[in-house]
């Protein structure tokens, strides 16, 4: 487009940046001075350190605190711990979670040197008599839902709010039932949790470092954001939710440092080309590498057949040792006998001597022709020979390789005829071609055509080999291209209740998918099935990874099927309904699991309350009415809003999500509203109606009176900013919050620990608002 | 530096100064707009009188010429086919039923059907044909004009093109580009030739996008009569284009976020008096939302209107709308008020709700006894009696004086074939087990009080009266009187014992807001009582207006994709924007004329491709401006503000909202998008050769002009149907996706 011609002007100008420049120089040093003499003067700000230790000493006893109890599976222990025991047996496996949160468990299980050896087949199966060492297991996720409450202190402290801000945010997390309930058991959220509040803590300290760019501490917390962020979506793909948050901070960040009237004075463009790179090199290149280094070792560990190799194509498969599909895979060959088995189904390609009937139930004509049916059992009946459509000659026949994209004739041994279809309405679909056999005379005379079939091998190249096993592969009619294809409907008393086979027009459809299971011909002994002790084949770590991750993407979208206990996101930040995790008759113990009520109001109306303060500051500043100060401003909306975008980018996608979800999903988001609840608690008790400006400010404090322009924007602690104000307000506020926040916990601990059992009264007391709960009659 | 953004985005400064010279221009021009640059005017009136003329009389010239044209592409040989050709067999079903005067239901709103039985009207057609997909049209049915009252609206959307991208400030080669690539777009040429709703679609969005773009330019003449005429234009474009379709509300939130920015600045404009601000927001209020919903309720009333007589679409009714359509038995000779010994059916009035039934069959599970059950089908099982409870246990309905049945009333009530009675009790509902099952018990004489239910009346349609039970008008909820539950029919079916019908249950929780446990009385036979008059059943047409909404709602959201049968109809949204997918409108075979619904290549590709370039350019533009370069004039900011982003923000909400949908999409969805990606396209070539000199930019356009022309003309076949073998055309098959030649 239009380039810049010499009468354009530039804003900003270059003079002046020169000159500030110069300034900054001066200042620099003047900063330096001063911020040496205020390292001496400011308080190691023991109150926070204090208040730190505490926290992190209670979340470890609320996290910990019978943590043995119960000895049963929970919930979806049955998924996490068994996919521990899979990948310590080294057995393949597939999920739809990414391995990072699954390999933690797995690495502790090996730290105790347990082999795996138990399934977690069913919720309440009993860990002592299967001799489990469950404590180790749910250590783990408890050590990371304990490290997870001062990591929400230091984000507050990091980002420069007064400790009782720091307390009431610490405090919703330390004393909400969700989070413990949640990070007690084997499951991936607490790992999920902690990564996401690390990589928003690590975000802060970077961008406080943003004065020194490039400095050692500025790329120490820069990789670190990028390592946690990917730490969370190697966990879930809700991570992506973090990478968004932090990514709009960047991308805002960058927007100022393009400015060409920044306030710390403009930057070149290759300095700008360097924050972007190392931005985008540590925020999104970093982080993928290490995404895929989990991948890598899910690979290396998981070298044997297992429960996941169906999920997979026959290459993937033939990567596994033991791999029953690679072990058995025989080359087939013209004039082989084989038989024909259904992918989905299980049933085998079978025919029988009689006819199908001439007229249907509905009134329908079929050919009356032999009938080809499904039958799930192993029968003489199922053998067929495969043809080519010209025979070879007498002396010719053995040896010739079936290839992909060969046209054959399939001969049914038992009734010797020849497998066919044509354009007669099958039995139950008129829209589908019947399958019928004919006679050897006719399917080498007037119906030759109809006889020819097509092997097309799924994900195939021209010519490649037609394996039994492995081979999978839609039998496509030549001249009226239909895929032969089979239902789980049975057929009525005439076909003797198998399954109907017919022919599909969608050829597309992935159930047409068919295999070859046994070569019956070959004899024993035939060299043909001797195999030299197969190595597993390599295939390329990206390839793989590709190929999981395209499965996993496909699964995740058809999980859709409906949960007693799912909720809607619309229910999550009011609490209306939680999920039934455990329940044992005989004592009347139950895990329900279920936030704490009180906090999730407090947190839910404070975020209302955010977005109040904002639309009506929006609205009166339009009007021309400034009811801020800039530097309350710049906190509410670059620090509290940073909060609020963290709480709705992860939460507000779930309402574009199909599949089924539960309260658990909105554990993220709860963190990132505990934050904005501390933010706000101090907001809104020490907001000054006065309106500051620059003088008054000055007045205050004598300090900052001499400190130029750059070092006011450097960072101040709470005890600055808060300099002279009664903090009074904000720990009562903060102390009331706390109050009823413990109230709550206590009285919903017995449904989050799962002991000790409540009688009616008591379970009917907890039945706020309609929660269902067990035991209540 | 926030200062002087709020002074960019209220559009106030160096731009009066540029504005002032197009008005002056305006009223040389009778008031029509115009505006071309002044050089190119000097330079042609010296070259002579003939091109001057032609210059100045452009804005009436051309569009005549495009029109012309338009007709020509939308109406040669349309009745080449006569077959009903794809949806046809829908839209000409439904212009039936307005001939016939029937009821029917159906998703869309009703003013493009009923735009389609006008012209079945016009064309002297009595409704009769059943408009059978691929079946021949009848001798008497003159479908060609059917056809041509269709192709009308089609043809009618190129002058508007060429007038909205004069709106949009376009230059004059630019506004002729915008207008061929409507004029040659050849799905538009193809949708638009047949009895179906897109052509009135499209038309709409395009009046729609005329009007916003002729008001915003009257901006600076606010409260003219002028100016109140587009606003009113615009409201009633948007009237039209929801009533049509209700993919119309995308184009209505185009003109909502519009509203919304030019009243945020209009607020930020501190000089401007408070009760100038409040007429501004009264005047839009009006103007966009009121008439708009005035127009779309206007069409529903006439639809209630015209279909006076009972179809196919009575039971998605509530059962006191049915009483007022001709040939109904619904409240045929009913006494109003019920009384004690009364006959009368009980109709759900859920959404869908059917009739409370029961039968002798028993239930296989539970209590076993008798099953009850909710049924769509007319017959004598469904006729219950009321009697009073187990207190009045003399009653005998032929001695007995009149006692009207009144609210909060504890009753029983009989099933008048098997005598027994409704009954209820703690055992879990055979499917719903959270639910009481309801059965049928004993009979008048034996029995509990678990037979005993209270009538609670929720509201009543016609009366604030609410003491008394009409016959179809009041709702009532039946709370059993022992357990306190209230008896439903939700929309669970039960299996082959219960032959499918409606589980009927007795649900725990208390919600008077659920209509599913709301009753009223259908039929209604008491020889003591007098027949009702017809005046006492008057639906309220509000009442009717939101439930047949909701209806259509629901309906609409249960056209989900069956994951096991693909359609090979169907498509997928990202297949639109880059021409992956055509789509067959009728059969294949030799013998039918086939046409084919693809777009013209260059349209579809040049606009997706412009989409990109304007994120681009908008992009570089940002950047250079933090940078500190100042290159773009305000003339220009207002230029790429309303040309360009109001365009592409108006693609993305005709195209995403189908990306989330769940439902089956087909390519015509992406039609009313595709307009305003072909609007981009036009900045994008305005703007990129604004500095060439005249010649060059001239020749640009040409081969542009000859580009969309060319394609057009190739793959005009597709449009005006293709006669014999499909194999003449295998040139056309560009790509395998695009399925104009098997094979």
């Amino acid at each position: 487009m239009a380039s810049p011609s010499s009468t354009l002007r530039q804003r900003g100008g270059q003079k002046e940046k020169k000159q500030m420049d110069g300034k900054a120089d001066h200042a620099d040093a003047y900063l330096d001075n001063v911020i040496g003499s205020t390292k001496k003067v400011v308080t190691p700000e023991w109150d926070y350190k204090i208040a730190l230790l505490i926290i992190t000493i209670l979340s470890f006893i609320t996290r910990f605190w019978g943590i043995s109890h119960p000895n049963e599976v929970v919930f979806d222990e049955v998924h996490f711990g068994k996919f521990a025991s899979y990948y310590l047996q080294r057995t393949y496996f597939f999920d739809v979670h990414p391995p990072f949160g699954k390999l933690l468990f797995a690495l502790m299980g090996w730290f105790v040197g347990y082999d795996g050896h138990f399934l977690f087949d069913n919720i309440g199966d009993s860990y002592i008599a299967n001799k489990v060492p469950y404590v180790a297991f749910r250590a783990m996720p408890a050590l990371m839902g304990a490290l997870t409450v001062p990591t929400v202190f230091l984000i507050m402290w990091e980002s420069g709010y007064s400790l009782p801000a720091a307390v009431t945010a610490a405090g919703l997390v330390l004393f909400d039932n969700a989070h413990i309930g949640q990070t007690r058991l084997i499951l991936l959220d607490a790992t999920l949790v902690f990564f996401m509040a690390l990589s928003v803590l690590s975000y802060v300290r970077f961008y406080k470092f943003r004065h020194e760019p490039f400095g050692r501490k500025w790329w120490k917390w820069l990789l670190l954001t990028g390592v946690s962020m990917s730490c969370v979506i190697s966990t879930k793909y809700v991570g992506a939710f973090t990478f968004f948050t932090i990514g709009c901070a960047v991308l805002i960040d960058l927007w100022d440092l393009l400015d060409v009237n920044r306030k710390g004075g403009a930057l070149s463009m290759p300095t700008f080309g360097k924050h972007f790179a190392a931005r985008a090199v540590g925020f999104i290149v970093v982080p993928y590498f290490f995404y895929l280094f989990w991948f890598q070792v899910h690979f290396s560990i998981l070298y044997r057949s297992g429960p996941g190799d169906d999920f997979m194509t026959p290459e993937f498969q033939e990567t596994l040792s033991d791999n029953a599909m690679a072990a058995s895979a025989i080359d087939i060959q013209y004039y082989d006998t084989i038989t024909l088995r259904h992918k989905e189904t299980k049933v085998y390609l079978h025919s029988h001597a009689d006819k199908y009937p001439l007229r249907y139930d509905d009134g329908r004509i079929s050919s009356q022709g032999q009938q080809v049916t499904g039958y799930p059992f192993a029968d003489t009946n199922n053998h067929w020979q495969i043809l080519p459509p010209q025979p070879f000659g007498e002396d010719n026949q053995l040896g010739h390789a079936v290839k992909n994209g060969d046209l054959v004739q399939l001969r049914h041994l038992v009734t010797n005829t020849m497998l066919l279809t044509h354009d007669v309405a099958s039995p139950f679909y008129p829209t589908n071609q019947e399958f019928t056999t004919v006679s050897l005379d006719l399917a080498a005379g007037e119906r030759h055509n109809d006889t020819l079939f097509e092997i097309r091998l799924e994900q195939g190249k021209a010519g490649q080999q037609f394996k039994s096993v492995s081979g999978h592969f839609k039998l496509v009619h030549h001249p009226t291209k239909v895929a032969m294809w089979t239902h789980t409907t049975p057929l009525p008393d005439w076909g003797y209740k198998q399954a109907e086979i017919n022919g599909n027009k969608n050829v597309q459809q992935s159930s047409n998918v068919w295999f070859v299971e046994e070569i019956p011909s070959i004899p024993a002994d035939s060299p043909r099935r001797v195999k030299e002790t197969r190595k597993p084949k390599h295939m390329p770590f990206l390839k793989k990874y590709f190929e999981l991750q395209r499965a996993m993407f496909f699964h995740n979208n058809a999980l859709t099927s409906s949960h007693p206990y799912a909720s809607q996101p619309f229910q999550w930040p009011f609490l209306l309904r939680g999920v039934s995790f455990w329940t044992q008759n005989e004592t009347r113990q139950q895990i329900y699991f279920l936030g704490n009520p009180v906090g999730y109001w407090i947190a839910s109306s404070l975020l209302a309350v955010f977005a109040g303060i904002v639309g009506a500051d929006q609205l009166s500043k339009r009007r021309g009415i400034d009811a801020l100060d800039e530097r309350t401003r710049s906190r509410l909306y670059n620090s509290t809003g940073f909060f609020f975008l963290c709480w709705a980018a992860h939460y507000l996608p779930f309402y574009l999500m199909g599949r089924q979800l539960f309260l658990h999903h909105y554990l993220p988001a709860h963190l990132a509203s505990t934050l904005v609840t501390g933010a706000l608690v101090e907001f809104v008790f020490n907001a000054e109606p006065i309106i500051e400006d620059e003088t008054v400010l000055t007045k205050k404090d004598d300090l900052r009176k001499k400190v130029p322009a750059k070092a006011r924007k450097a960072f101040q602690k709470a005890s600055e900013r808060l300099k002279g104000q009664s903090m009074l307000a904000t720990w009562a506020a903060s102390g009331v919050i706390l109050a009823v926040t413990i109230w709550g916990w206590w009285f919903f601990l017995p449904l989050t620990y799962g002991k000790p059992g409540l009688t009616i009264e008591q379970v009917n007391a907890r039945k706020w608002l309609g929660y269902d709960l067990h035991f209540a009659k | 530096m926030a200062a002087t953004h709020d002074a960019f985005t209220t559009g106030k400064d160096d731009g009066d100064l540029r504005r002032r010279n197009i008005q002056t221009h305006e009223k040389a021009n009778g008031g029509m707009v115009y505006k071309i640059e002044a050089e190119d005017t000097k330079k042609l009136q010296k070259k002579s009188n003939l091109v001057a003329f032609l210059d100045e009389w452009e804005f009436v010239i051309a569009p005549l010429i495009f029109t012309a044209l338009a007709f020509f592409t939308r109406m040669w040989r349309i009745g080449l086919s006569p077959i009903v050709t794809w949806d046809e067999a829908h839209f000409g079903k439904f212009g039936s039923h307005y001939l016939k005067r029937e009821f029917y239901f159906d998703v869309h709103p009703p003013l493009g059907k009923m735009l389609v039985g006008l012209s079945g009207y016009i064309a002297g057609y009595n409704g009769s044909f059943e408009f059978k997909s691929g079946e021949r049209y009848p001798e008497e049915l003159n479908y060609t004009s059917m056809r041509v009252f269709n192709a009308f609206f089609g043809a009618v959307c190129i002058p508007l093109a060429y007038f909205t991208a004069r709106e949009l400030n376009f230059k004059r080669p630019t506004v002729w580009l915008v207008t061929l690539m409507v004029l040659c777009e050849n799905s538009y040429a193809t949708i638009s030739r047949f009895i179906l709703l897109d052509s009135m679609l499209l038309c709409f969005t395009f009046t729609t996008t005329l009007c916003w773009a002729r008001f915003h330019r009257l901006q600076k003449e606010s409260f003219s009569p002028e100016w109140f005429f587009w606003l009113f234009l615009t409201g009633l474009s948007i009237g039209c284009v929801c009533s049509v379709k209700w993919v119309g509300l995308f184009c209505t939130a185009l003109v909502g976020l519009y509203t919304v920015e030019d009243l945020w600045n209009k607020f930020g404009d501190l000089k401007m008096p408070k009760v100038e601000l409040a007429s501004h927001v009264a005047a839009r209020v009006v103007g966009l939302i009121v008439v708009p919903m005035l127009v779309y309720m206007f069409s529903f009333y006439l639809h209630f209107l015209i279909l006076e007589n009972s179809g196919p679409g009575d039971a998605q009714m509530s059962s006191l709308f049915q009483a007022n359509l001709r040939g109904t038995e619904v409240g045929k000779n009913s006494p109003l008020e019920v009384a004690y010994g009364s006959k009368a059916t009980l109709k759900n009035m859920g959404y869908g709700g059917g009739l409370l039934h029961s039968h002798v069959q028993t239930y296989p599970e539970g209590s076993n006894q008798q099953q009850v059950t909710c049924y769509h089908h007319k017959d004598a099982n469904n006729d219950w009696f009321f009697y009073p409870n187990r207190d009045h246990m003399d009653f005998n309905p032929e001695t007995a004086d009149v006692k009207l049945v009144a609210n909060n009333d504890v009753i029983r009530l009989i099933h008048a074939q098997t005598g027994r009675n409704l009954h209820s009790h703690t055992v879990p509902a055979p499917v719903t087990k959270a639910d009481n099952e309801v059965s049928c018990y004993g009979n008048t004489t034996i029995g509990d009080d678990k037979d005993h239910w209270t009538i609670e009346v929720v509201n009543d349609a016609v009366s604030s009266d609410y003491s008394k039970i009409r016959t179809l008008t009041t709702a009532f909820r039946l709370r059993h009187t022992v357990l306190g539950c209230y008896l439903r029919a939700g929309n669970v079916n039960l299996p082959q014992w219960g032959f499918k019908q409606i589980e009927t249950t007795c649900v725990k929780e208390n919600k008077p807001k659920d209509v599913y446990t709301h009753w009223n009385v259908e039929a209604h036979w008491n020889d003591k009582l007098p027949p009702g008059e017809a005046k006492n059943y008057k639906s309220p047409f509000l009442r009717d207006f939101i439930h047949l909404n909701v209806a259509m709602m629901t309906s609409n959201n249960a056209l989900v994709p069956d994951p096991d049968k693909q359609d090979d109809l169907a498509s997928q949204y990202w297949q639109w924007p880059i021409l992956n997918v055509g789509l067959r409108m009728c059969s294949w075979d030799d013998n039918t004329v086939k046409y084919f619904l693809l777009g013209n290549p260059i349209v579809y590709w040049g606009s997706t491709a412009s989409l990109g370039a304007i994120a681009l350019l908008i992009l570089w533009y940002l950047i250079r401006w933090q940078r500190g370069y100042e290159e773009l004039s305000q003339h220009d900011i207002d230029f790429i503000h309303y040309s360009a982003i109001y365009p592409v923000v108006g693609w993305f909400l005709h195209y995403l909202p189908f990306v989330a949908m769940a439902r089956v999409t087909y390519v015509h969805h992406y039609y009313p998008a595709l307009y305003f990606a072909i609007l981009s396209a036009g900045f994008v070539m305005d703007w990129t050769t604004q500095k060439l000199g005249r010649r060059v930019r001239w020749s640009v356009y040409i081969l542009l002009y000859a580009a969309v022309i060319g394609l057009f003309v190739l793959f005009k076949d597709i449009v005006f149907g293709m006669q014999g073998s499909h194999q003449q055309w295998r040139y056309l098959k560009w790509f395998d996706s695009w399925r104009i030649v098997d094979q």
